[in-house]
């Protein structure tokens, strides 16, 4: 669908671009400033809120807890999601309608609100440690991606191959990874992709399950912004910017940016 | 056979989904009506508090004018989006998503360097001598709705270019031919097709910004409380987790109202569905 | 209101590749002219340059004499029937009909009156209220074809209009469509791949490929007397045989090729004979027989009327015809006689 546009709609797009576009990069103005408050544009250039980031065990140790639950969450939901997606697909005429609906509750229901279900249910009531309650917290809310996405992906797979490999003598199961899986690979790296930006950024689930000693990063930049006002968030900000453009680029590298166009 | 083995394989998903959010979800609301004073005790006392009242109806003026202001902005940026050459297409769809991968404490802090007391905003009003003190921007509600805005327009110009771009391009040719010019092709073809989209939109808006926590919690602080942020004292503050679990029941309410509601009304205004 | 059409020189370009190269045609008014090729002949571009879809890189467009090509679309008041029907969604089947009327001002009672008048028309009138996607195939198409003709254009063009139908409906629909173009006596373009669907409808049909015209004529005179190769073999002579005229003995002329070919052609039937040509003939006009073009016989098929055969010949491997009472196996050595009236004479395009 290309035309003539309005110059004045472009005019408009281009504004728009700027409000997108502009905050982040005062972010960046924002962490190289070399003062102890946070502004922009920056007065005088320093590197040395990058090195604060690492001096203090807070940041330290929540970011390695955020890649931990973003991992294993993202791991452990593309272990029972893939099969799920399977069985929807494969057998979706045996399977009750409402159980795709299942798969998809966890974004319906507001993350804040089952979080702190998790905390009374689950962290407390069931007496889960604070580190596998996160976990399933993390899990519940990234298992959509991995459903919807590698659904989508076998919605497109014709099946006729599968039964075209097991009529060659390939056992079902041999046959799932060597045939079905390659084929829906494109699925499983986006999936795998979003679960994992969606568990790092995750702020409304953790900010009930964190607990002493273990936090996630975006609950200790909450916290400490609360507290300091010191250009390290902002440092932090662009490290977790850094990582986004890296993720951008394995899927560049893995399905084409054109896949981030649909 | 299928039966057994479909259900086999969805079995662990289907265990976590229950066990871990059905059943604590449920506890959470069913405890609601288990206060020993009647079953709506809690509801009660919930619109009986003025602040609480408040709270709720601040809330979801902070998610209404967000909705609105992100149709607004996300359906005209959609539309040239969608209408730019191919290769622009691609570079302004990659920098929707850019912001969108970028996570919401992220987006929510950069506005703070913006609109605080030493922020871009204030530094440039008092060095143009428009004003002598800083202006107290943050800790309003139009500095929530800002950033809130800031945060679901990407969301929202992603979601209407795709509902764009499936508009066939020979319906949009056919209204040519029948002398439709530019803006009536785009009043009577576009925005009539694009209206399920809009709603699909301003739900995913809607339900966003009325549970959103962080920047509520940023922008608007302990002034400007939202249902959100209200949970969050009420639970982990106050410790007061009967009052947490009522406004829990309020915002489940308000989502499922508002996601069931409007998706009927897509469906019925749907006709690209029959 | 009718009009004649004028394309001059039109050449059209997308990126870099030329997919029209100086495409001159004439409609006159009230004509019905095909436009028919395989994908990427350049058809479907003529048409959305007319529609103004596309703007050419050279040439020029008209209209009844009014110069179109830098007017857009939306004012060049020609009616479109899109191959995938285009009918706005959203809107009833009326309101559908109604809209190009809408567009012209026309006020909400009378335009409703006229768009029920031409949904009487195409036999619709009692699914005025539906939506598109409530409608059959044909149903869609017949909207399609109420809301193009209300707008009474002076030229109507139809883009591959049948080709999402059954083929029992294909036949009607053309049928249907051809008739209500005589009773309002509009110029039409039909854009199709279909060789029987351009023949049975149109007045004149322009052969296309590679952005060009090879030959535009009545479907008898294409049909039976193509002018090269390419509408030979597109109009189904599958074997092109090269010969050069050996003798002439009044409107006899004996004609040899490769291989000791020897063909006697009447000049009567076929017309002049150059002294160099290609013989083109339908299997049918290649016939097993005492003397002519010898050949060795491959693969026979069983067509209900006759046989069959692959025929491999000095000059090249042909499609020949044998009759049922006499079949025979492959391997079998024969001779081949064209038959004259599935035959027709090419200039030799290699010598010139």
């Amino acid at each position: 669908m290309t035309g003539r546009l309005h110059p004045g709609l472009i005019a408009f797009a281009v504004a728009v671009y700027i409000f997108l576009m502009g905050p982040l990069v005062i972010v960046i103005g924002a962490s190289l400033s070399d003062t102890t408050y946070l502004t922009f544009p920056p007065q005088g250039l320093t590197l040395r809120w990058f090195e604060r980031i690492f001096e203090m065990s807070a940041f330290r140790r929540t970011m390695i807890t955020s890649f931990q639950m973003a991992t294993l969450s993202t791991l452990l939901a593309l272990l029972i999601g893939i099969p799920a997606a399977y069985a929807l697909n494969r057998f979706r005429i045996a399977l009750p309608s409402w159980l795709s609906t299942l798969f998809v509750l966890p974004v319906l229901v507001p993350e804040i609100v089952l979080g702190f279900s998790l905390l009374r249910s689950v962290q407390v009531g069931a007496g889960v440690p604070v580190f596998w309650a996160l976990l399933i917290g993390h899990t519940l809310i990234v298992l959509p991606y991995a459903v919807r996405v590698v659904s989508a992906a076998l919605a497109s797979f014709d099946f006729s191959i599968e039964e075209a490999a097991i009529s060659l003598g390939s056992p079902p199961v041999k046959t799932f990874f060597t045939i079905v899986l390659p084929n829906v690979q494109a699925g499983v790296i986006a999936a795998f992709i979003l679960a994992f930006i969606t568990s790092i950024n995750d702020v409304s689930v953790s900010l009930f399950l964190t607990g002493p000693g273990i936090s996630t990063l975006p609950i200790q930049i909450l916290a400490h912004v609360e507290q300091f006002f010191d250009p390290v968030v902002a440092s932090v900000s662009v490290l977790l910017m850094v990582l986004t453009v890296a993720v951008m680029a394995v899927v560049e590298r893995t399905l084409g940016l054109t896949f981030l166009a649909k | 056979m299928k039966r057994l083995a479909g259900w086999t394989m969805s079995a662990p998903a289907t265990l976590l989904v229950a066990l871990c959010l059905i059943v604590p979800v449920t506890a959470t609301i069913a405890a609601t009506f288990v206060t020993g004073q009647g079953p709506f005790a809690a509801y009660a006392a919930f619109f009986g508090s003025g602040f609480r009242r408040a709270v709720l109806i601040r809330t979801l003026e902070i998610a209404g004018a967000t909705t609105i202001l992100s149709l607004l902005i996300g359906f005209l940026t959609a539309y040239v989006v969608s209408r730019a050459p191919p290769r622009w297409r691609s570079i302004l769809i990659i920098m929707a998503v850019f912001p969108l991968l970028t996570g919401v404490v992220v987006r929510s802090f950069a506005w703070l360097i913006i609109l605080g007391r030493n922020g871009i905003v204030n530094n440039t009003l008092v060095g143009l001598g428009i004003t002598a003190e800083p202006l107290p921007m943050i800790y309003t509600q139009g500095s929530v709705i800002v950033a809130m805005v800031y945060l679901f327009v990407p969301l929202m110009v992603l979601t209407l270019v795709g509902v764009l771009e499936n508009i066939p391009d020979d319906v949009i040719q056919a209204a040519q031919s029948l002398g439709a010019g530019p803006f009536a092709t785009f009043r009577e073809v576009i925005f009539p097709l694009a209206v399920p989209g809009l709603i699909v939109g301003a739900v995913l808006v809607f339900t966003g910004s009325f549970t959103s926590y962080a920047t509520p919690q940023l922008l608007g602080g302990e002034r400007q409380m939202v249902m959100g942020t209200l949970l969050h004292q009420r639970a982990m503050v106050a410790f007061d987790w009967p009052g947490a679990a009522t406004i829990s029941a309020i915002m489940v309410a308000v989502t499922l109202a508002v996601v069931l509601g409007m998706t009927r009304v897509a469906k019925r205004l749907n006709p690209m569905a029959t | 209101m009718t009009a004649a059409l004028t394309l001059d020189g039109l050449t059209a370009h997308y990126g870099t590749t030329k997919v029209l190269d100086d495409l001159s045609l004439d409609v006159e008014a009230g004509e019905l002219v095909s436009l028919l090729g395989a994908s990427g002949c350049g058809k479907t571009t003529t048409l959305r340059l007319i529609a103004g879809f596309l703007a050419p890189t050279a040439g020029r467009i008209a209209l009844g004499g009014t110069d179109l090509t830098r007017l857009p679309a939306h004012k060049r008041n020609i009616g479109l029937v899109f191959q995938n029907y285009a009918l706005f969604p959203h809107l009833s089947v009326r309101e559908n009909v109604a809209f190009g009327l809408k567009q012209r001002g026309m006020g909400g009672a009378e335009r409703r009156a006229k768009a029920d008048e031409m949904l009487a028309r195409v036999g619709l009138q009692d699914l005025a209220a539906r939506l598109p996607g409530e409608l059959s195939g044909g149903q869609r198409q017949r909207v399609a074809l109420a809301r193009a003709l209300v707008i009474e254009p002076p030229l109507l063009m139809f883009d591959e209009p049948l080709s999402n139908l059954d083929a029992k409906l294909r036949v009607d629909m053309r049928v249907e469509i051809r008739q209500l173009q005589r009773q309002n006596g509009t110029t039409s373009v039909f854009v199709t791949h279909d060789q029987e669907e351009a023949f049975s409808i149109s007045d004149r049909v322009a052969i296309m490929d590679a952005g060009r015209i090879r030959q535009l004529d009545t479907p008898e005179v294409l049909y039976q007397r193509p002018a090269n190769a390419f509408v030979a073999r597109f109009v189904g002579f599958e074997n092109l045989i090269p010969l050069r005229v050996a003798a002439r003995d009044g409107a006899a002329v004996t004609a040899e090729g490769a291989g000791g070919a020897t063909v006697t052609l009447d000049q009567d039937v076929l017309g002049p004979i150059p002294d160099r040509f290609v013989l083109a003939t339908r299997p049918d006009g290649l016939r097993i027989a005492e003397d002519g073009i010898p050949a060795t016989l491959g693969l026979r098929t069983y067509l209900g009327r006759s046989y069959q055969y692959r025929a491999e010949t000095p000059a090249g491997a042909y499609v020949a015809s044998g009759p049922l009472s006499a079949p025979r196996d492959m391997g079998d050595r024969v001779h081949l006689a064209p038959w004259a009236e599935q035959c027709c004479i090419l200039p030799d395009e290699a010598a010139a």
